[in-house]
């Protein structure tokens, strides 16, 4: 009986110690956003786990070149979770709607890679970036302008070059990343 | 004469009795024709009401066996290309973002 105690005791001594040793997930928990939803004109709302993922795979096909690139860039991933949601006036959606968003990547793990504001367009773009062992783990972009607001959550071990690569496709045009100029992260205007 | 010819054709034409060897023969011919006692049994029993019967209930199921097999293959297809075009969205999107940002980074450097 009293060996039990002290067992219990232990445990619960170490449970917070295992708590703050876990690695911080990648994956964020995305908000119930349907009361924005409601009053959005257009919504994009996308989850698709590695089951889901895999058999997105296996209907791309490896001899179209947009397929091909596509397929390289899900190799490792685990997760692609994306809300996006347009209104048809300015300020539909308050900063605090994202907000809770924001401090999930606040934790340790996440490193901001890009924040950039334009005033031109009143935009503001923010790219996160988990990394375990010099590898990246998660990427977390949110994007809000007057009248949309997007979310996009990438688990696994994301290539960036890669996803780099697929700009140029779906319509938008192609730049070029590697310039000086589009170097500097952490770059506020 | 006569009568001497009819008795003679009568113990000529006289009924006589196949022996053991005839009945074997006889078994074994219809054998190699393929006739078998026991498949021309099953044969009777085939198109009998209740052969068609157990006939049409094993073709009704291998019809809904097919049918299933071809709805579930055609459900899986649609998944998958559903989870192609939300794979191809969901790159679009931040394919788009990731433009944003540059377009952002390049006007604050120029």
């Amino acid at each position: 009986m009293r060996n039990c105690n002290v067992r219990l005791f232990c445990a619960c001594l170490l449970a917070p110690v295992l708590a703050w040793a876990a690695p911080p997930s990648p994956r964020l928990l995305l908000p119930d956003f349907s009361a924005l939803a409601s009053k959005a004109s257009e919504t994009v709302t996308i989850t698709l786990d590695s089951a889901l993922l895999a058999m997105a795979g296996r209907f791309l096909d490896g001899n179209d070149p947009e397929d091909a690139a596509t397929k390289e860039v899900l190799k490792g991933l685990q997760g692609i979770y994306v809300r996006s949601y347009t209104f048809d006036e300015d300020a539909s959606y308050r900063e605090a709607d994202i907000a809770g968003v924001r401090n999930q990547l606040s934790a340790p793990g996440w490193n901001r890679l890009v924040e950039t504001h334009s005033r031109k367009s009143h935009s503001n773009v923010d790219i996160y970036v988990m990394v375990a062992n010099n590898q990246p783990v998660g990427l977390a972009l949110i994007a809000s302008e007057p009248r949309q607001f997007t979310i996009v959550n990438i688990v696994g071990a994301i290539d960036l070059e890669k996803l780099h690569r697929l700009e140029g496709q779906f319509g938008v045009p192609k730049l070029e990343w590697d310039s000086p100029k589009a170097q500097p992260p952490n770059t506020k205007k | 004469m006569n009568e001497d010819l009819e008795s003679r054709l009568r113990a000529a034409l006289r009924p006589v009795a196949p022996g053991e060897a005839f009945s074997q023969e006889l078994i074994a011919r219809v054998t190699a024709d393929g006739v078998s006692p026991a498949r021309a049994a099953g044969r009777r029993r085939f198109f009998a009401p209740a052969g068609w019967l157990s006939a049409a209930l094993a073709a009704s199921l291998l019809l809904a066996i097919g049918v299933q097999h071809h709805l579930q293959e055609r459900h899986q297809r649609e998944q998958g290309m559903e989870a192609r075009r939300q794979v191809i969205e969901a790159l679009r999107v931040t394919s788009q973002k990731l433009h944003l940002a540059y377009v952002a980074i390049e006007n604050q450097s120029s």
